[in-house]
């Protein structure tokens, strides 16, 4: 973080306010029936109504404010008991009707807030607002022409607004982290950034510390978490250097230009904006009663933060390991499942860290797609556990039972994988191979012990490892033991 | 005349119109007539019989012509709104009101003539020309709905679907010697309604008969999920407390009226005491504020609807095609909307721009929302104490067309008698009164929320002591037939 000092030593505090945009992931459009998609051909999914034709109304998609309302419930918000729609007015081709019907006076929640953790310290950061608008469409340029896709336009938007609370570049990306982390574990959102369902702007303002806020200035087109850290640092950075030589900061909004690691200007307004907010006279204010109440208490679900410090309070797992697992919902979900049928906690966090991840990444598949369940794998390690199968083969059939849709004691038993362990039957193996290997078995009696490594090692080559590879380490022992008591000893 | 009469749950006057367009026969016949007749009063913007097939038996409406005002949505029909900008543009969808009269069984046979996006009081300002009165061609219709007042007052059509935002459908056709509804606000929906002041607007109906005008009513009404401003209509009538409804007259609302207009609302309270109904004085409070609280709310609604005409998705971008050349999307907007608007509608958005600046909005939008609120007040006190209003429809009779008739601001404060309903929501009838000088004179009746039958009785109960004369080129359904049944027809 840039920490330039004024030029009689005081120190710079920068004030961050995050405008978070939070597509909903609903099936259909905030007021039409049309599919809220992405990455459909440009202008499929489009009616009268998302065009803005003359003579068309908006209805609005009940599924769209129960959304809106659970992500305000779940951001501690007070909920609006008469949330009112408002025209926001200004023109511009991707809007099709040239307002947006957005809110303005009564947002569905206020008052508010969110809890990120930086270093494994909380970083509690107030939300002033929550509001449900539409989406506007896409405007490409190319060349001389400008192109309109109007795929998302009427698509559901929430937009999130938290005071100005945040202190540094990592900070907001850290919060921001958290933040898609909780819309993924409340599924309102899938949270994806890069196709721009989770979007940022950022205000900051750098001010000597404990004068309050500073000049406001509006950095857009933050689409990773990425640009939001180095744009952030830049504009401290740039804000500070600025104050440092005596200067002052000009409000203005300005964009993140990813090529050029910088934030510049955009082009300037003459004026304020004036929106001229008025009640939408085409949608009556909504009133969530009891039921839609309930709807929202029902689809509230412990965030992501919480979990993480119950999952390290409850297992035996690590840090790192409880992040991983807190990630994503389904994997939080995915690791309590497989504890609760028997899995041993520390093991299904690892294997779920290592070789599942890499099995899925692999097959580009989803967890929560995926052949391998809950009760599988725990029936997997449990077999690892009481040493049906060594962990070699267990790695095996985790791969046969994620490919091929079997479950794990069916693949151990029909493709005969189960780990050897009888005496018995490692015993003629073990004397076949000692002698193949004369000079081997003549070392070892000599009482030198790495060429009993050799041993086990053709042994499982030759049992395609299922043999006990400790078994066979203890019959090596038997079978020369009597020989090595009389023989020199071989300390060296 | 078959004014009032029900046959089998159809309106005898419109029996007679389906047989007379029964046919490929009947309906070249209808056009071709209709065309002839038509270039006298420039009603029509469209016509054809042959596109909308005629529908079953059964229905109340079965095989019923109708004529839609320009500004309402009818699939494959022009959807011009009377303006140069959306001149061409063919409506993608049908209205609900227009598709419910279809499902009873009516057939539109054309789009009809209107001030552009309804804004007007007589029929003027439309790309297409102006409309002319039938009784009358140097007088106008009326407006803004005057296409479909004079195709109805001509016997082009049993009736006529037109909007009504301060009296557009009420004084043309007091204007053409018609009846015209305007129902209670959200009875109708309003989807396919192109918008011109989203509270205000209601879509209603002309008439030559006043049992078809309640037939067409009470097709189109109750709730709509695409117009969530629509509401279930109340099916029972609650019981009459009296046996006839009482008739109020507001104090003083004959003051500074034309003596014509003085006597067509005498006439009628005299008609309507000799069917036995009482009329009484009513105090009903100063209608001053009324007009520049309409103009406030209408403008500032009007300046948001009508800022999707951009000339981007639809329409014309613009007729000169000056626009091809901006060098960007704003200068190709402002080049669409400076050549494609009238100058009475460019007067409403920049005024309705105006009252709803930042800073301005509690000085003019909520002073008159406030207004309206006092207005509606007054109104529901009066209908505590009589059961209908009886008022003149407009201040003068039908004025002359062009600079000889009244100019623009003359003609928004003859708005005073007619806009009162649309702030209140309220329905009102407007009813033929007199003759005079060639003229007709219409007047109008006011009655509670969801009365509509109190209106359509006290007319019917008119109609039966006064037969409205017809202009002297009344074509109806009874020439056409004798028209096609004449040896030198073709039809077999």
């Amino acid at each position: 973080m840039a920490t330039a000092t004024a030029a009689d030593g005081a120190a710079f505090q920068p004030h961050i306010g995050l405008e978070i945009h939070v597509q909903l992931n609903t099936a259909s459009k905030v007021f039409c029936q049309c599919r809220n998609a992405f990455g459909d051909r440009p202008n499929e999914n489009v009616c009268p109504v998302c065009l803005g034709y003359p003579g068309i109304l908006p209805a609005l998609n009940r599924e769209a404010v129960l959304g809106a309302y659970v992500l305000a419930r779940a951001l501690g918000c007070e909920l609006s008991t008469r949330t009112v729609f408002e025209r926001k007015n200004y023109f511009y081709p991707d809007l099709p009707k040239n307002y947006q019907i957005s809110q303005f006076g009564a947002p569905v929640g206020r008052d508010g807030g969110f809890t990120a953790e930086v270093d494994g310290s909380p970083v509690p950061v107030g939300i002033r607002e929550v509001h449900l608008e539409e989406d506007a469409g896409k405007m490409i340029h190319a060349g001389d022409i400008s192109l309109l896709d109007y795929n998302r336009t009427g698509t559901p938007l929430v937009e999130v607004v938290t005071q100005p609370e945040l202190t540094s570049a990592t900070d907001a990306e850290q919060f921001l982290e958290e933040f898609r982390r909780m819309v993924r574990f409340l599924g309102v959102c899938d949270g994806n950034m890069e196709q721009g369902s989770l979007r940022c702007d950022a205000n900051v303002s750098v001010n000597r510390a404990g004068a309050g806020l500073g000049s406001k200035v509006e950095i857009k087109n933050l689409n990773s978490f990425k640009f939001v850290r180095n744009a952030l640092a830049f504009e401290i950075g740039r804000q500070a250097a600025v104050l440092g030589e005596g200067g002052a900061v000009r409000v203005e909004t300005r964009l993140w230009n990813e090529n050029r690691d910088c934030t510049e200007p955009m082009r300037v307004k003459e004026s304020e904006d004036d929106y001229r907010y008025f009640p939408e006279p085409d949608l009556p204010p909504f009133c969530p009663d009891a039921q839609f109440l309930a709807a929202v208490e029902e689809r509230l679900v412990e965030l992501p933060l919480a979990r993480r410090h119950r999952l390290r309070g409850q297992h035996a797992i690590t840090t790192q390991q409880a992040a991983f697992l807190t990630a994503e919902p389904d994997t939080a979900d995915f690791f309590e499942r497989t504890v609760a049928a028997g899995g041993d906690a520390s093991l299904v966090a690892r294997w779920l860290g290592a070789d599942i991840r890499g099995h899925l990444n692999q097959r580009r598949e989803t967890l929560a797609a995926s052949h391998l369940t809950p009760d599988r794998l725990a029936a997997l390690l449990a077999m690892l556990g009481n040493g049906d199968v060594s962990g070699k083969i267990a790695k095996q059939v985790l791969a046969k039972v994620i490919a091929e849709d079997r479950e794990p004691e069916a693949v151990v038993e029909e493709d005969g994988l189960r780990q050897i362990t009888d005496a018995g039957e490692l015993l003629p193996i073990l004397e076949r191979i000692v002698a193949d290997n004369p000079r081997v078995a003549a070392q070892i009696a000599a009482g030198e012990r790495k060429p009993a490594g050799f041993l086990v090692g053709q042994v499982m080559r030759h049992t395609a490892g299922r043999a006990h590879p400790d078994q066979v380490h203890a019959l090596i022992e038997t079978l020369y033991e009597p020989a090595r008591n009389g023989g020199p000893g071989d300390h060296d | 005349m078959l004014t009032g009469v029900i046959d089998n749950g159809r309106a005898a006057a419109t029996v007679a119109w389906s047989a007379a367009l029964a046919g490929e026969h009947g309906a070249q016949r209808w056009q071709r007539a209709a065309l002839a007749a038509d270039a006298a009063i420039n009603g029509f913007v469209e016509v054809d019989a042959a596109r909308d097939a005629a529908r079953g038996d059964g229905h109340t409406l079965a095989g019923v012509p109708f004529a839609v005002k320009d500004n309402i949505a009818v699939e494959g029909f022009s959807l011009s709104c009377g303006s140069a900008l959306l001149r061409g543009l063919t409506a993608p969808y049908t209205a609900t009101a227009v598709a419910r009269l279809q499902r009873a069984g009516a057939r539109v046979v054309g789009k009809t003539n209107l001030d552009e996006f309804g804004m007007g009081s007589s029929s003027e300002h439309s790309c297409f020309g102006a409309v002319r009165n039938p009784w009358n061609p140097a007088v106008v219709a009326g407006g803004s709905s005057g296409g479909s007042a004079a195709v109805v007052a001509a016997g082009l059509v049993p009736f006529a679907l037109g909007s009504d935002t301060g009296g557009s459908v009420r004084q043309p056709a007091s204007f053409c010697g018609v009846y015209g509804l305007k129902p209670t606000y959200g009875s109708v929906s309003r989807f396919g309604l192109v918008a011109y002041a989203s509270s205000l607007d209601v879509i209603g109906v002309t008439a030559a008969d006043v049992v078809a005008a309640r037939v067409a009513f009470e097709a189109m009404r109750g709730v709509d999920q695409l117009d969530q401003s629509s509401v279930d209509y109340p099916e029972q009538a609650p019981a009459p407390e009296r046996d006839r409804p009482v008739v109020g007259i507001p104090d003083g609302i004959l003051d500074g009226t034309d003596p014509a207009v003085r006597a067509a609302v005498h006439a009628t309270r005299e008609r309507l005491q000799d069917a036995g109904m009482r009329c009484v004085p009513v105090e009903l409070g100063s209608l001053d504020y009324v007009v520049p609280a309409y103009y406030v709310i209408a403008t500032a609604e009007a300046s948001a609807n009508l800022a999707r005409y951009d000339g981007v998705r639809y329409g014309v971008r613009d007729p000169d095609a000056a626009a091809y050349g901006a060098a960007d999307a704003e200068e190709m907007t402002i080049a669409a909307r400076s050549a494609g608007f009238g100058a009475e509608v460019k007067l409403r958005i920049l005024v309705g721009t105006y009252v709803l600046r930042s800073g301005f909005q509690e000085q003019y939008y909520q002073r008159a929302q406030r207004i309206r609120t006092l207005i509606r007040r007054s109104f529901e006190h009066a209908f505590g104490e009589v059961d209908l209003l009886l008022m003149p429809t407009f201040p003068v009779p039908p004025f002359a067309g062009g600079a000889a008739g009244l100019d623009a601001f003359q003609q928004k404060q003859g708005d005073l008698f007619t806009c009162t309903a649309n702030l209140t929501g309220h329905p009102a009838l407007a009813v033929p009164g007199i003759v005079d000088g060639g003229l007709p004179i219409g007047v109008q009746f006011m009655a509670p929320y969801f009365r509509e039958d109190l209106l359509f009785r006290v007319a019917e109960s008119l109609a039966e002591r006064y037969e409205a004369p017809r202009p002297p080129a009344y074509l109806g359904p009874h020439a056409l037939l004798a028209a096609g049944a004449a040896p030198a027809g073709e039809e077999g």
